[in-house]
């Protein structure tokens, strides 16, 4: 435990040593992927004359992309090539010293960017109240968005081992950057980052019902604007916890073949 | 001109045969980009489950806009992309001095050296879409709204270079590693949505200062709604404008660069 806290402390010193940039980075990316979904939606509504969706208000849809934008960097904060880029560079050989396992050590880095872009779920309201609906009453609650921040770090885990899983393939392929890229927009396409599920037709959400997909984003947006009910919640978690055992397993696995094929030599 | 033909034809050769070595890679990269095709055209089908129009064009219409800006993707992917991500590390580490010294212009080279040649399957790929949309669209067109078309998406295609490099060339007076290269591939989504979305400052904003607006979704507009002399001087005092912002930013950044690295 004391080992896992020493590691955080030392990304969260990595991430602020490049304040100015990331500043600049996040919020500007996270209002401009707002505004365009906010126009593109915004115009849809007006085009049917309605100000109601299958359940989505103009204002609640915003909201919906705004939870979703600091969502996906929840989920994905941590760069493409977080595993690859040391077997590629033949530096993996240095973790052989380090007092905790390889993978260990590449879980809790990853979940410690989850943790700093969840803590910027707050900053959510202020922004949503300030440029959209300075007038209206929050429609979250403290309790939701506590309970929506642990499903969105479960989510994240699940992610970081599939994640995990695809990284390890360079133990075998040349290149895996467009694997993770694949990844990506599956993940969040079928996450409902792009479209809110509530959208999708009904054959498709039947589908996705098996696959990790809709537990990763949809659930923890709608848990924190309080649109699932406990039962519904706790069901997700689980669905999740399942999630995270099925690819742990195969990391593992992937990482005890893997491991023979490493040289050392870097390509 | 024959000078820059030949060492072109070089940089194809050179592309491919290195394209080859890796041929894991090389399927991955053909997949990668099919599945951003298909999440594109799932986009805005799951989208029309629910409304007959968006931004006044109804499924088919989008379907040629959508054929549209993944041909320009899949154009800048091939010719330009590959360079644009080495172009920072270049200025960075003061390797530019390679290709200052070289006997032909270095932008010319910084910019077109690496052909993709992965990237040029999906830009095939893109255009077997963009037919099969102009094939299912039902409206009428001649042969000179189709060459005008063309014309506009070489056109569009320009612009999205120029924007890409003025998001890099800044790296030249900051020194850090992307410029606002996370910036620009964000921005990319305005690329993908139909302009008449925007209203007020954002439309100001995405037609002029950071035109990405006019890269797909102007030549669509005049490809299906008909010539419009407005939209058409827009789009190229826009263009000429931005082409030679691009070319004096370039020089500035060539005076200030002092070739040792950081």
């Amino acid at each position: 435990m004391k080992k896992w806290r020493f590691i955080v402390a030392m990304e969260f010193r990595k991430i602020f040593a490049y304040r100015s940039d990331f500043w600049v980075t996040f919020l500007g990316q996270t209002l401009l992927q707002l505004l365009v979904a906010r126009a593109l939606w915004q115009n849809i509504f007006e085009s049917q004359g309605q100000t109601e969706l299958n359940g989505f208000t103009l204002s609640t849809m915003t909201l919906y992309y705004l939870i979703t934008s600091v969502g996906t960097k929840i989920l994905a904060g941590e760069n493409v090539g977080f595993i690859s880029r040391e077997i590629y560079d033949g530096t993996f050989t240095r973790y052989l010293i380090y007092p905790l396992s390889f993978l260990e050590y590449k879980t809790i880095t990853y979940l410690t960017y989850s943790l700093f872009y969840s803590m910027h779920l707050s900053l959510i309201f202020l922004l949503y109240h300030l440029l959209f609906y300075p007038d209206q009453l929050t429609l979250i609650t403290l309790a939701n968005l506590t309970l929506g921040t642990g499903v969105f770090l479960l989510a994240a885990f699940a992610y970081a081992m599939m994640a995990t899983l695809v990284e390890l393939m360079a133990l075998w392929a040349e290149n895996i950057w467009s694997l993770m890229v694949m990844l990506r927009f599956l993940a969040f396409f079928f996450g409902g980052s792009f479209i809110p599920l509530d959208f999708f037709p009904a054959w498709a959400l039947e589908i996705l019902k098996y696959t990790p997909f809709p537990y990763l984003i949809n659930l923890p947006v709608k848990t924190i604007m309080g649109q699932m009910d406990p039962i519904q919640v706790l069901q997700g978690a689980g669905i999740l916890l399942f999630w995270i055992g099925f690819f742990r397993a195969a990391v593992l696995l992937l990482w005890k073949k893997g491991q023979l094929n490493y040289s050392g030599a870097g390509i | 001109m024959n000078r820059y033909l030949r060492l072109y034809l070089n940089f194809l050769r050179f592309s491919f045969s290195k394209a080859m070595e890796f041929r894991l890679d090389f399927t991955f990269r053909i997949l990668m980009d099919i599945i951003y095709y298909v999440v594109n055209i799932a986009f805005f089908k799951v989208i029309y489950l629910h409304t007959p129009l968006v931004a006044g064009w109804n499924i088919d219409e989008m379907m040629i806009f959508v054929a549209t800006y993944l041909l320009i993707d899949a154009i800048n992917m091939t010719f330009f992309s590959t360079n644009m991500w080495w172009l920072p590390f270049f200025i960075n580490k003061g390797d530019l001095d390679y290709y200052l010294i070289r006997p032909v212009s270095p932008l010319f080279f910084l910019s077109l050296r690496e052909f993709s040649a992965t990237s040029f399957v999906n830009l095939l790929i893109a255009v077997g879409f963009f037919a099969y949309s102009l094939i299912n669209y039902p409206g009428t067109f001649s042969a000179v709204d189709l060459l005008l078309f063309f014309a506009l998406i070489i056109n569009g295609s320009l612009i999205y270079y120029c924007v890409q490099m003025l998001m890099i060339l800044p790296v030249f007076w900051t020194h850090s590693s992307k410029g606002f290269i996370d910036l620009f591939y964000s921005m990319g989504v305005v690329m993908e949505r139909p302009d008449r979305i925007f209203k007020g400052w954002l439309r100001i904003l995405f037609t002029t200062l950071l035109p990405f607006a006019l890269i797909a979704s102007f030549p669509s507009r005049i490809f299906l709604d008909g010539f419009d002399a407005m939209t058409m001087l827009h789009l190229f005092l826009v263009s000429l404008s931005l082409w030679l912002l691009m070319l004096f930013v370039w020089k500035k950044g060539l005076q200030n660069y002092s070739s040792a690295s950081s």
